[in-house]
């Protein structure tokens, strides 16, 4: 009887360990987490602050998920290291968990800034409930906000706050907000609809300064002027979890690295979800994909390599859906190519705009702003690398839907070969 | 200073990048389409249902009453064709009442701009000429085009200009309609639940109300609307959207009936209304037509057409228009939608069409200059509020010749003063001309290219087919610049080039609007009275065809032709096709029972060598020889 | 036409017959309604939650067809819910949302390969086909006029389909 550990308790974690149990009823697994509550769903974490869910709702596993599944659990208690040699974590405390396979899902810290006054109360990143309850605790008190960072998480927090009724400032350094991701077009319809509902984006400024006694109360501009402020919210990106695995000699770049099994350089140690540098497959190259779907995805598929069945993995696409006051954006793979040899197509209006990255015929990369239907579709063709060039033309069509790749399914079956393709096509002969 | 002008392919962007949503985007948020509708196997005429017929045979091959796919289906059609007759004719009875009130001095904005055909048609109806006025003969004349509508007993008067041939057939056949709107109330009688049941009587009874149209109907809107408004005569002008005038009020008029639109065209010549807009900083107005009203004015007036029956959201969506104005038929309710972004005024004039979110300013024939002025007015008023910003005219636009009629276009033919069809019958006696070919018809976006007119118009002319044309599809090739001259010595065929240089005339020939397919029936009624190719309209090498077909009255127009003996191609699929009874009928049987018969295909070139062939078996069946030229076939797509 | 009554478990699919399908949307009407108070056509148009439908019917060059949630065996959307609403019956296949938990991330619209989850804007949560579970069958294919639809194992499928074509 093996002895399963797993460090994490998030996406990866248990999903991890949710497969393990599937697939082998004996087994004896652990989850170690800092965390005392968990089986939260930390994306729903600006939910609770606009107030759309309550902490019920957060919970993305049954409360007796560890009973029923039989699984034991070290909360509320920080894995410190690990000896790959002796095949032991030691959490905080001096507690030693020994293992036989270890899966690491110590997922990934909000990256910080490195500005005075960061110190200050009133200044947070939202990654954990206790920061999300304390934001919550403070907002009576709150009038103004400021958001540093015009990416998605950015805005995803600022929508939270906008949507409590606060004044809510993006603080954006790039000459618009999610240049990461779309051109200057698209990111005005999203800007347009977060501004609409009170939300204002202040584009080409960076906070100097972090002002104010024990509490933060203004912000100083590169411009030189001042903002006032009760609550900062730095939404800037994730960092990688990594300082266990390094010290342990495992191979750490971005993120640790694992092969196509999820197996880091040690081949009892697992690794998965944001704190995993994996394939990506639609920039061809090795990234942390720091997402709940390839967290859940990357959690199964390591377990079953813990328990001997070597599943590779297809690799990780970066994706990602927010919702603004009712205006969709999905993004997806390379949506932004810095190099040659991309083709772009896209078709835009004031309500909506539509974004294809291809590179030799294939997709590598979507921006949906507004209807967002065919996203699923346009994932799968992705993921499973199909040349689209019988239906580029029609890709930024409303009428571009499941059916208008069939001829496809049928032409790359080899490609489709999971059943529920097959179940389509069994009556279509092109 | 100018903006420079863009295509009329980037219109269609910019209304995609601003959200507007036409009817390119309509369609395809309906497609799929039902096949049910699509096949003409559902049935709504009572309320044992709604029912429907599985085309697979599998499931119920018979209503709840037991109709089956044939009756229903031909109940469906019937219906489709007494609709298309009711609209043609509805239009061709408020001419000739407007001609009675003209007469009785109630119209006085209206006048007799043709005496020859005033006193022509009043001789026809036995009417009394000598020695009275004008306007005498139009009140006697204009009691009687309306007696023909409420008829009991006999035909209308204008079924004795038929050739015999027909007349004999139709009276055999028990389908001469008596009066107007009697065939047509028949129809909505007999294709009730529990009426009639036999597909092929069902038939014979849409062929009777769509006799009533082409031959009633249709043909008096159109002698009515020459004594009117005058006969046409062969005019020069310009047809699509770079018509419309960055700084000029541009006045768009759209929709059918001329007795609208001829006096819009009269109040924007005003001295005082074009002084208004100087006033407001315009230097003039321009005045657009859009569908079959367009070419009313255009063959009368030399009015420049701003577009078919597809173009008209885009042409609000230049930003260039003051106003448009519409009276009835192939109105998109969606223009309204289109409009809210631009300062254009969309004014509705007809009590019988309103449209929620247009202006409605009731337009009546007794003081029609009046009101006229006031929609001119309105739309001058607008003009101040244009955003030149949001001003996108396209560059294309196109000279085209119009105005020929079955008067007069045989004059063009025979020599200004020998009128007569002699010329033409010889041409296609001696082969030089392979026959005619009439391509009418509605624009239909189920059309991807939009291109279908004209690819079977070109095919056909290349093939020496004299081709003839009316309505929005007359637009469409105008547009390709089909409807000039030069047009023969880059398209036709060698002899259609022949006749077309030593006359001056375009290979193709604008007709008018669609009630004015009444002048093709006339000018083959002329071609068998000329004699040497036949003694009925059945046996002449001719045929029709509407490529792109949409509305019910292209429905009446098929059957009126099909009965009255000719080939008629459809380009889109027709709602019978559920019932392979109903499609033999169509498509076979019913030759046998008037000469005539139909043929659908959506490729156009197919299309048109399905004409050709049908005119080669004519052309055989007269002993008539050999085209003299031989032409290639362009390959269908 | 027989209409079996089949419920889901491991084997059985609901399959759309692409040479049947007239495309008449029968099945999207019959689907809304199922998914509405009142379950009549006529009362559920005015109902003050619309009810939607779960399946949308598409053309495929000339061709239509029904296209429905396939309750994937391993199901991109169940491993996208980042809200646990999303998840796997092991008895019957069936993919299962429970609407409580649903807050509308629309992370299941962005990864179902087939598009057949859709958001509901009224309600803000994610709308997919839950198999008609008021009823012995289901809706779309009890209701499909020409027989298109059908529930049953992929061997049943298709021996009906060569049946057709003798």
């Amino acid at each position: 009887m093996a002895d399963h550990v797993i460090i994490g308790a998030s996406a990866a974690g248990v999903a991890a360990a949710e497969t393990l149990r599937k697939n082998d009823k004996k087994a004896s697994i652990t989850i170690i987490s800092d965390e005392k509550l968990t089986l939260y769903s930390r994306c729903l974490l600006t939910y609770l602050i606009a107030g759309a869910i309550d902490e019920e709702k957060l919970i993305f596993k049954g409360k007796d998920f560890y009973e029923k599944n039989n699984i034991k659990t070290l909360l509320g208690k920080k894995a410190i290291s690990i000896d790959p040699k002796k095949k032991a974590v030691t959490l905080e405390g001096g507690t030693t968990v020994s293992y036989d396979k270890l899966l690491i899902a110590t997922g990934a810290t909000p990256k910080s800034v490195n500005i005075p006054g960061v110190d200050k109360k009133g200044i947070f990143t939202i990654r954990k409930i206790d920061e999300a309850r304390t934001i919550i605790g403070m907002l009576d008190g709150v009038k103004e906000v400021a958001v540093l960072g015009g990416g998605l998480i950015g805005l995803r927090d600022a929508y939270a706050l906008g949507k409590k009724g606060k004044d809510v400032f993006v603080i954006v350094k790039s000459p618009h907000i999610l240049s990461q991701m779309v051109d200057k077009g698209a990111s005005g319809v999203i800007a347009s609809t977060l501004e609409k509902n009170g939300i204002k984006i202040m584009t080409g400024l960076a906070a100097k300064e972090f002002l104010g006694g024990d509490s933060v109360n203004e912000i100083l501009l590169d411009d030189g002027k001042k903002l006032k402020c009760q609550l900062v919210i730095i939404g800037k990106g994730v960092k990688p979890n990594t300082d266990i695995a390094s010290s342990a000699g495992l191979k750490v770049e971005d993120g640790i690295k694992v092969d196509k099994f999820l197996k880091t350089s040690d081949k009892n140690i697992f690794a998965a979800g944001d704190v995993a540098e994996t394939y990506d497959v639609a920039r061809q190259a090795n990234r942390i994909n720091a997402l709940w779907p390839c967290a859940v995805e990357q959690g199964n598929i390591a377990a079953l390599n813990m328990l001997g069945k070597e599943a590779a993995y297809d690799g990780s696409l970066s994706m990602n859906s927010v919702d603004f006051f009712g205006l969709r954006c999905i993004s997806m793979g390379i949506t932004k190519p810095k190099e040659e040899g991309y083709e772009i197509i896209s078709k835009s209006s004031e309500h909506s705009y539509k974004k294809f990255v291809l590179r030799n015929n294939k997709i590598v990369g979507m921006v949906l702003v507004g209807d967002i239907k065919c996203a699923g579709v346009v994932s799968a063709l992705i993921k499973k690398g199909i040349d689209v060039s019988s239906v580029k033309h029609i890709l930024c069509e409303t009428k571009f839907d499941y059916a208008k790749i069939m001829p496809l399914v049928k032409k790359f079956s080899d490609k489709f070969k999971e059943e529920e393709y097959q179940d389509t096509i069994a009556s279509y002969k092109p | 200073m100018a903006k420079e002008k863009i295509s009329a392919e980037k219109l269609h962007e910019i209304c995609y990048s601003c959200g507007i949503e036409t009817i390119w985007q309509r369609y395809d948020a309906q497609d799929p389409h039902c096949g049910f509708g699509t096949l003409g196997l559902c049935c709504k005429n009572c309320n044992l249902g709604p029912c429907r017929i599985d085309p697979f045979g599998e499931g119920p091959q018979v209503g709840t009453c037991g109709a089956n796919a044939d009756t229903i289906s031909a109940r469906n059609l019937a219906r489709h064709a007494a609709a298309g007759s009711a609209c043609h004719s509805d239009h061709g009875r408020e001419i000739a009442r407007t001609l009675l009130l003209f007469g009785q001095g109630k119209a006085p904005s209206y006048a007799i701009k043709s005496e020859e055909k005033l006193k022509k048609v009043a001789g026809e109806y036995g009417i009394k000429i000598e020695g009275r006025k004008n306007e005498e003969i139009a009140v006697d004349l204009g009691n009687a085009m309306l007696a023909d509508f409420g008829k009991q007993n006999e035909a209308p008067v204008f079924f004795k200009r038929a050739p015999k041939k027909q007349q004999k057939i139709w009276k055999n056949l028990k389908i001469v309609p008596q009066g107007i709107d009697r065939p047509i109330v028949e129809m909505m009688s007999r294709t009730n639940i529990g009426v009639d049941a036999d597909y092929k009587n069902i038939m014979l009874g849409t062929m009777k109300t769509s006799l009533a149209d082409g031959w009633a109907g249709s043909m008096i809107a159109t002698e009515a609307s020459d004594i009117l408004f005058g006969a046409p005569q062969a005019i020069r002008s310009q047809v699509n959207l770079g018509v419309l005038k960055d700084d000029e009020v541009n006045i768009i008029i759209h929709g059918h009936v001329p007795l609208l639109s001829d006096v819009i065209v009269t109040a924007t010549r005003d001295e005082e209304m074009l002084k208004l807009a100087k006033s407001k900083g315009a230097k003039g107005i321009t005045i657009a037509g859009i569908c079959c009203t367009a070419n009313e004015i255009l063959m009368r007036r030399g009015v420049p057409v701003a577009g078919s029956f597809l173009q008209q959201e885009l042409a609000i969506a230049t930003g260039a228009v003051e106003a448009m104005v519409v009276d009835l038929q192939c109105i998109l309710p969606g223009l309204t939608t289109v409009a809210s972004y631009f300062h254009t005024k969309l004014i509705s004039t007809h009590p019988k069409a309103k449209f929620p979110g247009m202006e409605h300013i009731e337009f009546e024939e007794e003081k029609a200059l009046e009101v006229a002025k006031e929609i001119v007015t309105k739309a001058i008023e607008n003009y101040p509020k244009r955003d030149k910003k949001k001003v996108n005219i396209p560059k294309e636009k196109m000279e085209l010749i119009a105005g020929f009629t079955a008067e007069n276009i045989f004059y063009y033919l025979g020599g200004k003063y020998r009128g007569t069809y002699r010329p033409l019958n010889d041409a296609i006696i001696s082969g030089r001309i392979r026959g005619v070919a009439g391509v009418v018809g509605c624009d239909n976006p189920k059309i991807q290219s939009s291109k279908a007119h004209m690819q079977m118009v070109k095919e056909l002319i290349k093939h020496d087919v004299l081709v003839v044309q009316t309505g929005c599809s007359a637009l469409a090739c105008a547009r390709e610049g089909l409807l000039v001259p030069e047009a023969a010595g880059k398209f036709a065929g060698k002899g259609i080039q022949e006749v077309c240089e030593a006359v001056g005339i375009p290979p193709v020939l604008h007709l008018g609007s669609c009630v004015d397919n009444s002048r093709i029936l006339i000018a083959c009624t002329n071609m068998v009275k000329e004699g040497g190719i036949g003694e009925g309209i059945d046996e002449l090498p001719v045929a029709g065809a509407a490529p792109e077909w949409m509305s019910e009255k292209a429905i009446a127009i098929g059957w009126y032709f099909v009965a009255s003996g000719a080939l008629v191609v459809f380009g889109n699929e027709f709602p019978v096709s559920g019932s392979k009874n109903m499609m033999k009928y169509v498509t076979e049987d019913v030759e046998k029972v008037t000469g005539g018969k139909w043929a659908f295909e959506k490729d156009p070139i197919k299309g048109a060598h399905i004409i050709i062939k049908h005119i080669d078996k004519k052309r055989k069946a007269l002993k008539l020889g050999d085209v003299m030229y031989k032409s290639e076939t362009t390959k269908a797509k | 036409m027989s209409k079996v009554k089949v419920k889901k478990d491991k084997d059985i699919t609901i399959y759309c017959d692409v040479t049947k399908c007239v495309a008449c949307r029968t099945c999207e009407l019959a689907c809304a309604v199922e998914h509405s108070k009142s379950k009549d056509l006529a009362n559920s148009i005015i109902e003050k939650d619309t009810p939607r439908k779960r399946l949308t019917v598409s053309a495929i060059n000339g061709k239509s067809i029904s296209v429905h949630c396939q309750h994937c065996k391993e199901a991109p959307c169940v491993t996208a819910c980042m809200s646990g609403a999303l998840s796997k019956d092991e008895k019957t296949g069936a993919t299962l949302q429970d609407n409580e938990k649903c807050v509308g991330c629309w992370m299941c619209v962005m990864t179902c390969p087939f598009g057949a989850i859709v958001g509901d804007s009224a309600k803000h949560i994610a709308v997919k086909c839950d198999l008609c579970p008021d009823r012995d069958d289901y809706a779309c294919v009890a209701t499909c006029p020409t027989g298109a639809l059908f529930a049953g194992t992929k061997k049943e499928f298709e021996k009906k389909l060569t049946k057709k074509k003798k």
